[in-house]
């Protein structure tokens, strides 16, 4: 390993956040395209099976998180648990806060189509979701967004790296096949 | 019913909210909901109403118009949201809709909607894979911790004698200076009603004892003999004395024939 690698890997070990390349390059008084070679180089040092830990980008910046093979010793050792599970109606309010962000709680009911004040509430207190300040709209309501905390239980660089919504839009058959359900529907109700 | 409360809202209240939807003086909460720009389903009336409560306490003052004011608007947007839940207006726009229309914005809905429940089940896969990675972690130092434990600076012996005080029984609360209530309703009456017998009229302050309490009890009798008709009551300013002064027997029996006009 160069130098530059083992100074970014004792910067990583002693940071309990993921940390920005760019403040890796300002503690180390190097170009951030330096940065990004010697992380790669420490990425390849702890793949392969070798170690315990492995280096990974998650939540804009580079962190060590264990192996998975590690993770239930690691458990057992410090009583850590997993994070409870997400209902259903959880992860689909999640889903519409993570696309639509910034939004209030009614742009998520209008798109869930139920009220969402406890989910929202849920989220927030799983700290999944988080207050954002208040948005433009008359009575200045609450937005809401995700943060840290969601990229790393969701392995994610930034929400960016999400697919794009648009990839989750029914097929055009199934949109017919659903038309066609409504309007045999509406037709019956003119009868 | 939306004039009249647009009619009362001229006279403000003066109340500051932070609710989830809402930052700002109730005013322009109630403007905003009348002009239909905040959807009263979204505002939470107890919360409100909790918050004014909160502030008249914190106040101290109370202020009989301002509040009745507020009553009256609290009653009027209760009483749009409880016609909005039973769906009465909801009924009647979905009456003009016409049924390809309806099934057309359903389907949009439905479309827009299916794209997140899709996206959530993506979440889900990437929640399975991620949720129960361990990041690293570094523990708050010590010297940030607000209390430093204290580890082995006491000997294991001095714990019986920390604990033999707490086994100890306490001693009784002594209670002797508290008094039993010095008057009765019957006694109160009976003194106010000889009064009455001997003056023919006397004033609240005139009559009433010192103590808080035996003050109520007096102006509770007060009361009684209103509502027996044997006196007549009057206050011309709030706060001011009260007057109290004897119906005669004749006229008693006036007002026991024509309850209606009392």
């Amino acid at each position: 390993m160069n130098a530059l690698a083992r100074r970014l890997e004792a910067l990583l070990f002693i940071s309990s956040r993921p940390v920005p390349p760019e403040d890796l390059a300002v503690a180390c008084q190097c170009l951030e395209l330096e940065v990004a070679d010697a992380l790669q180089e420490l990425r390849d040092e702890y793949a392969g099976g070798r170690h315990g830990f492995a280096l990974v980008e998650v939540a804009g910046g580079a962190t060590f998180a264990v192996t998975d093979e590690c993770a239930d010793d690691v458990r057992r050792l410090t009583g850590a648990e997993r994070p409870d599970d997400l209902t259903p109606a959880l992860l689909e309010t999640l889903a519409v806060v993570a696309y639509l962000q910034p939004v209030t709680r009614a742009d998520v009911a209008e798109v869930r189509g139920v009220s969402s004040e406890w989910a929202l509430a849920s989220l927030e207190e799983r700290g999944l979701v988080e207050q954002q300040g208040r948005g433009d709209a008359p009575g200045a309501p609450i937005l809401y967004a995700t943060g840290e905390r969601f990229l790393k239980l969701f392995g994610l660089r930034a929400t960016g790296e999400l697919p794009p919504l648009e990839e989750f839009s029914l097929a055009a058959s199934e949109v017919e096949e659903i038309r066609s359900r409504l309007l045999a529907n509406a037709e019956r109700r003119r009868a | 019913m939306r004039a009249e409360a647009g009619a009362v809202a001229a006279s403000p209240v003066a109340l500051d909210l932070d609710l989830d939807v809402f930052d700002g003086p109730f005013d322009l909460l109630v403007t905003l909901i009348l002009k239909d720009e905040i959807d009263i389903w979204e505002v939470r009336v107890s919360r409100i109403i909790a918050e004014y409560v909160v502030q008249l306490a914190d106040s101290g003052e109370f202020d009989l118009d301002a509040t009745s004011q507020f009553v009256v608007l609290v009653a009027a947007l209760l009483e749009m949201k409880s016609r909005l839940l039973l769906e009465e207006d909801v009924d009647e726009e979905l009456e003009e809709l016409h049924p390809d229309e309806a099934a057309q914005r359903l389907l949009e809905r439905l479309v827009r909607y299916s794209q997140f429940k899709n996206a959530s089940a993506a979440l889900r896969a990437r929640w399975e894979a991620h949720s129960g990675r361990l990041y690293r972690n570094v523990a708050v130092p010590p010297a940030l911790l607000r209390r430093p434990a204290l580890v082995g600076s006491l000997p294991a012996e001095a714990l019986p004698g920390a604990l033999a005080p707490l086994l100890r029984e306490p001693p009784k609360p002594d209670t002797s200076h508290l008094a039993d209530l010095a008057v009765s309703l019957v006694k109160e009456l009976r003194r106010l009603r000889l009064i009455l017998g001997a003056e023919g009229s006397f004033t609240f302050a005139g009559v009433a004892p010192e103590d808080r309490l035996e003050r109520a009890v007096t102006f509770f009798a007060l009361l009684e003999l209103h509502s027996s008709g044997e006196a007549l009551l009057r206050q011309t300013r709030h706060f001011g004395d009260i007057v109290v002064t004897r119906v005669a027997a004749r006229a008693r029996a006036e007002l026991a024939a024509a309850p209606a006009a009392g």
